[in-house]
């Protein structure tokens, strides 16, 4: 019901004088309800409830207050003579209905606020957006296929990763290509030797990107985002498996003397064990921070909050594996220019 | 650029240098306690391979889970926290560094063959790639085969 044009009308007073009023009504029942309200009123310190607070009393005592005037008070004689109990409990059923209709009303505001905040946000967030990619940052979504444009704040260490890693997968093919092309051509040993090593050289670069990338946020590069599924698939410590670029190459090094083809299989045993070791390593460390959070280290906001330590651990890990993976990689360079030359 | 690093049959060398007799490789868990300068220079002449480590560290386990793998049985060392720096003065004068200040030489985990200071996870694992740490630790004892 909507009661301001009576309270406009009437040239609302301070509530106080309200409560003042039950001595020109001389009812009884109404100074009951009205001391209710006027604890409820209390109670609640909040300004913005008084208003329809009041109006309400207003009009209880409005209505009641013509009755007088009119020098008659049926509804008074009323509640003299019945019981008192049943009319007691619709004034409180109708007291309840108002105070819920209060509080819906309040709920309503808070909501519709939050809606607006979040809003402004959303606004903000997409001007931020905006900006970003006029400046040619690429933000990677992530997954493939994934439903959601925009996965989570930007890392501007991983930002940068991706656009790196992009140029990097081009520069890539063109190398192949040049490597295919050189091949056909019968290219001498030492040009050979040349583009394996420009192709070597460029895959340590790829690893020294994702040892900074990993500093930026580790659980990125270990989850291989910038990869297709089929590449996470085979994924290990933020990359391949060392052994399994030799297994690759074993089939194929049939031109090999006995001896070579030894020293081949033992680096392939050797990394074998190594990743088994560095595998173990890994699983202690994820124990290790599963517990660190487990133990309830929960901020406000519900973030997991950063655990240095462990995380660094992580870091490190990562950053060694990708060491490793050169290693091997230029260990394994004498196979690959005695395959290479074999398709030559 | 690293140079490729073939992997070779590595020739036995005459053992040179090293003065303390190779010996069993046990796997002693060692916790630090009052004296222990002694300990952790015991541990360090009575075993032929021993890796000093912090407690629950990763890169500690990949270390021991390596010589495991290559059939040796690590004397073990856990640092407690409280006691690093003691334990890295006592490891630079092993190493025999004056001064006792950590030059970066003593990393943990740090790894020592035959009485001497071998190195990290990093030298562990690079001498473990190229092939040569299995004669390394045949050298200093730690293994028999």
């Amino acid at each position: 019901m909507e009661l301001h044009p009576i309270i406009s009308s009437k040239g609302m007073n301070s509530p106080s004088t309200q409560f003042v009023t039950p001595s020109r009504l001389a009812i009884y029942e109404p100074i009951h309800q009205l001391g209710t309200w006027g604890e409820n009123f209390k109670s609640n310190g909040n300004p913005n409830t008084s208003t329809p607070m009041i109006v309400e009393v207003d009009t209880k005592l409005d209505t009641q207050s013509e009755d007088t005037s009119q020098g008659t008070f049926p509804l008074s004689n009323k509640y003299e003579q019945e019981a008192s109990k049943p009319v007691d409990k619709i004034q409180r059923r109708l007291a309840q209905n108002r105070e819920a209709a209060r509080k819906s009303r309040l709920r309503k505001k808070a909501y519709v606020q939050q809606l607006e905040s979040s809003r402004l946000k959303l606004v903000q967030l997409e001007q931020e957006l905006e900006r970003a990619r006029q400046q040619g940052l690429y933000i990677g979504s992530g997954v493939e296929g994934s439903q959601m444009g925009f996965s989570g704040p930007v890392n501007s260490g991983i930002a940068a990763f991706e656009m790196e890693y992009g140029h990097w997968v081009e520069e890539q093919n063109k190398q192949t290509c040049e490597l295919r092309c050189a091949l056909q051509a019968h290219i001498s040993d030492i040009e050979l030797h040349i583009l394996v090593e420009g192709g070597m050289s460029h895959y340590f670069e790829l690893f020294r990107m994702k040892s900074i990338a990993a500093k930026a946020d580790v659980f990125y590069v270990m989850s291989g985002m910038w990869k297709t599924a089929a590449e996470r698939f085979f994924f290990w410590i933020g990359g391949f498996r060392p052994s399994e670029l030799l297994k690759v190459l074993v089939p194929h090094l049939d031109t090999l003397t006995d001896s070579q083809y030894m020293e081949v299989s033992n680096l392939r045993q050797s990394c074998q064990q190594a990743e088994d070791a560095l595998s173990q390593g890994m699983e202690k460390l994820q124990s290790t921070l599963a517990e660190t959070v487990a133990a309830g280290q929960l901020v406000e906001g519900g973030y997991i909050p950063r655990i240095p330590t462990a995380m660094e651990k992580l870091e490190a890990l990562v950053v060694f594996v990708n060491q490793v993976r050169i290693r091997i990689i230029a260990q394994s360079s004498m196979a690959l220019v005695w395959i290479l030359r074999k398709y030559s | 650029m690293q140079e490729a690093i073939p992997y070779r049959t590595y020739l036995h060398a005459a053992a040179a240098g090293s003065s303390t007799s190779p010996a069993r490789g046990g796997g002693i868990r060692a916790e630090p306690d009052n004296n222990e300068n002694s300990s952790v220079e015991k541990m360090v002449l009575e075993n032929a391979v021993v890796v000093f480590g912090r407690r629950g560290c990763c890169m500690s386990h990949v270390v021991k889970t390596l010589l495991l793998g290559h059939g040796v049985n690590p004397a073990v060392f856990e640092v407690e926290e409280a006691d690093e720096a003691n334990v890295v003065g006592d490891l630079l004068r092993i190493k025999g560094l004056k001064g006792e200040i950590n030059d970066g030489s003593i990393q943990f985990p740090a790894v020592f063959v035959g009485g001497k200071l071998f190195g990290g996870l990093d030298q562990v694992m690079a001498t473990h790639i190229s092939g040569e740490l299995v004669p390394i630790l045949k050298d200093a004892g730690a293994l028999w085969l």
